[in-house]
């Protein structure tokens, strides 16, 4: 019988590698977490900064259309979230979602003190620290550590997509796998004859007495990893209940969905959507963006429904900064402040929350941030998964339902 | 105590393939088959002669670096090293400037500037081998180290505590060898240390040129006297040899084990190489339980496969290999370096060693010699791979979990 990662963790354990973990924090987190059930998070980064303005429209204010006189979209065309905001209207899914209660919108979220770098914005977003510079790892990556610690799982966070392992998903205990390609883990095998081979030279036993310890070791190691591998690609084979338009967010979240369906036991992933850093010709761009991202959204929520999943998955979309609120000279905007946030899901509270951007009080041009970005993570921290939080700040209430 | 020496002594008995590969394999990164020979020829001494006298680096490879720098990016800085690695010349020099980048570990991620990584790395490579103490002056004043661990915000009146703190806890003391008030003094003696325009600056009117008092010694120490304060604690020459047996010989080392070899290091004027030296001709270097006994970091593992199939892999390849494994070059993931040891492998990271390992399978399967060099690994690592193809017994033997043991 194979012994789990759990268990060869603890044999680190014994080797002093990370003593420090066997804090009496480890007993209480593991009560918290066993209460949570089986909830999980997905991250969706859109990177280069998604303006929020022309996302969610506050299209009743006049100084919308006045700074903003050729990307202002007419009230006529969004889709109507309340009186004074519409969605724009590639984002058909994403308001399907938001009328069944499954889309909370947070408005006005950022940085307490903005920074219109794009690199210096993410690392803040991306390791919860204001002096980024100073982060060795992402909050993301510390909250599977937590997850980790309480629960089960031979793979506690998942990063899918071809960029590099995202700051936010560095942990201490844990170091999150890659998967490249959205279509799942293809794990190579030569051959049935190879594949034999291989899993009988895990079984056999070794005679040098020298190695016999960290030899056992990387057997489990090597075992447990392959099962791991089988299993992810038999899961992400299986047939999709749902209708799943063909781009590689798509993809990415089809994947999770088919990983998150079958109990693969990850429970933390992290996905991005590249391009919204829309300087120049901002229109045609953004719409096709939005048309992915509402598009992927939508058949995910509707996948997990089908699999009676939809009320233990939340995705948090979120984007380094929003866009400045003026359009520049080559009909795109450029890097701003403030700006929504999303979270979907059935178990979200759905609607708006915080208070909607007001753009005759804005700040050197740009959104007020009104709500630290931490107290988004602390909420799904503390109230989505139940685990401690440490960033400082209070978790934003009524969140979820 | 004649025990204590007795490890030391140099090793006794026959200098076998299996010897020289061990030796080879942790003096260095990789060993080819015909450096393995060479070897066992040569016998011990002279292969230690040979391995502390190398010859220098390709000189087109040395400065094909000044082109790369100018790109900025730190895939071409990993590429490069990667290839120094794989270029074989000086295996034991390139393995101590791993040893010191893991040691010393400083991250990319914030220093941002690939020509100050540069430098370190060169630094490493440059004193690696020789006199500690000059070492740890050197990375004291290295930039890189500078921006990593704040020199620039340490000001009198606003000490940072980031560069004191880990040269007692990581570079030269270890934990529990120094205290809190011996860390905010030293930070006020280093006070003005800083970085400008890639050069260390000392900026005299933010130092701090009060009295320190500094392991109970008091005085108006600054951060050379701080240095030399901290390198006269005994329990620092101990430090770097714990860190050196650790690494060369794959354990934590007992006090015992540490104590006569600090004792030499401090005999020899700090130099690294004769008492490296003298772990790499011991007994207990030689000893069956020092063989095989420690998990093959991803550098060590990459480089090995390349230099033992005879491979040429592409070296930005190779570098972007390793970070899948868990090790980015540069990128260490905190000052304490990687964890190593049993730390390298989970899911992620094993499959990752599969999928390159696989690789480089398919890629050795191209030698004509393919099939004899399957059997001739095969019978080393003792895997077993009846009547496979080469192709398949080479991705059986390099995936096997004895492999990935060093």
């Amino acid at each position: 019988m194979p012994l789990t990662r759990r268990k060869f963790l603890i044999a680190g354990l014994e080797l002093g590698v990370a003593g420090s973990c066997l804090s009496p924090a480890l007993a209480a987190n593991r009560a918290v977490a066993s209460s949570s059930g089986e909830r999980s998070l997905v991250v969706l980064q859109l990177t280069g900064a998604n303006d929020g303005l022309n996302t969610v429209v506050p299209h009743r204010q006049h100084e919308y259309q006045r700074a903003r006189p050729t990307l202002a979209l007419p009230a006529s065309t969004l889709h109507r979230l309340d009186d004074d905001h519409g969605l724009h209207e590639s984002a058909a899914g994403l308001a399907e979602l938001y009328a069944e209660g499954a889309l909370a919108i947070v408005h006005g979220v950022g940085c307490p003190d903005p920074d219109r770098s794009h690199f210096r914005s993410m690392a803040i977003w991306h390791s919860a620290q204001l002096d980024a510079a100073q982060a060795e790892t992402g909050w993301v990556g510390r909250l599977a550590d937590r997850i980790d610690r309480a629960t089960e799982t031979e793979m506690p966070s998942l990063h899918i997509g071809a960029e590099a392992l995202p700051l936010a998903m560095r942990g201490r205990r844990w170091f999150a796998p890659t998967l490249r390609d959205p279509n799942g883990l293809q794990l190579t095998s030569l051959s049935t004859r190879h594949a034999e081979c291989r899993a009988s030279a895990l079984e056999r036993p070794h005679s040098e007495p020298a190695s016999r310890e960290e030899l056992a070791f990387l057997r489990e190691a090597a075992r447990t990893s392959y099962a791991t591998a089988e299993r992810m690609q038999g899961l992400a084979s299986r047939a999709d209940s749902v209708a799943y338009p063909t781009h590689e967010l798509a993809r990415k979240l089809r994947l999770v969905a088919r990983l998150l369906g079958g109990g693969f036991g990850t429970r933390v992933y992290y996905v991005t959507h590249d391009g919204y850093d829309t300087h120049a010709r901002q229109a045609p761009a953004h719409a096709a963006l939005l048309s992915e991202l509402s598009g992927a959204l939508h058949a995910f929520q509707r996948d997990l429904a089908a699999m009676g999943r939809d009320r233990e998955v939340l995705v948090l979309v979120f984007s380094e900064f929003g866009r400045r609120v003026e359009e520049n000279g080559s009909r795109g905007t450029d890097h701003g402040a403030g700006a929504p946030v999303f979270l979907v899901g059935s178990g979200v509270r759905g609607g708006m929350h915080g208070v909607a951007p007001d753009l005759s009080r804005l700040v050197d041009g740009d959104l007020r941030v009104d709500v630290d970005f931490r107290s988004i993570y602390a909420a799904i921290e503390r109230h989505w998964f139940g685990v401690e939080s440490h960033h400082g700040v209070a978790p934003m209430a009524n969140l979820f339902a | 105590m004649t025990q204590a020496l007795e490890r030391w002594r140099p090793a006794r008995g026959e200098f076998d393939r299996a010897a020289a590969a061990h030796l080879l394999g942790r003096a260095g990164l990789g060993i080819s088959r015909q450096q393995l020979e060479r070897a066992v020829v040569n016998g011990l001494d002279a292969t230690l002669d040979a391995l502390f006298e190398e010859p220098e680096h390709d000189p087109t490879l040395l400065t094909s670096i000044d082109l790369l720098l100018g790109t900025g990016s730190i895939e071409s800085l990993q590429a490069w090293w990667m290839a120094l690695m794989l270029g074989g010349r000086a295996p034991l020099r390139e393995r101590l400037t791993l040893f010191w980048h893991d040691h010393f570990a400083t991250a990319w991620d914030k220093v941002r500037d690939t020509r100050l990584m540069h430098r370190q790395n060169a630094l490493f490579r440059k004193h690696g081998s020789g006199d500690f103490r000059v070492l740890l002056r050197e990375v004291a004043r290295d930039p890189a180290m500078l921006v990593w661990l704040d020199g620039n915000s340490n000001r009198k009146g606003h000490a940072n505590e980031n560069f004191a703190r880990e040269v007692m806890e990581l570079f030269a003391l270890g934990i529990g060898n120094y205290s809190e008030r011996d860390v905010s003094e030293a930070a006020r003696a280093f006070t003005g240390w800083g970085v400008d325009g890639r050069r260390f600056r000392f900026a005299a009117a933010d130092h701090d040129g009060g009295e320190k008092n500094l392991f109970g010694k008091v005085g108006r120490w600054d951060g050379d006297r701080a240095l030399e304060l901290i390198l006269a604690q005994p329990v620092c020459a101990r430090h770097v040899c714990r860190s050196l047996l650790q690494e060369y010989g794959g354990s934590a080392p007992t006090a015992a084990e540490v104590e006569p070899l600090a004792a030499e290091l401090v005999r020899n004027d700090w130099n690294i190489a004769p008492v490296l030296r003298t772990i790499l001709s011991s007994r207990w270097f030689f000893a069956p339980e020092r063989r095989a006994c420690r998990i093959a970091g991803p550098v060590e593992l990459v480089v090995r496969v390349q230099a033992r199939l005879e491979l040429s892999l592409a070296p930005a390849r190779a570098a972007a290999a390793c970070e899948s494994m868990g090790q980015a070059l540069f990128r260490p993931p905190s000052v304490k370096g990687w964890d190593g040891g049993r730390a390298w492998i989970n899911a992620g990271t094993w499959l990752a060693r599969h999928e390159y390992m696989v690789e480089l399978a398919r890629e050795a399967a191209r030698d004509e010699r393919a099939e004899a060099m399957a059997r001739e690994l095969a019978s080393e690592h003792a895997v077993e791979c009846g009547s496979l193809a080469p192709v398949e017994a080479m991705a059986t033997i390099l995936t096997s979990p004895q492999f990935h043991l060093a």
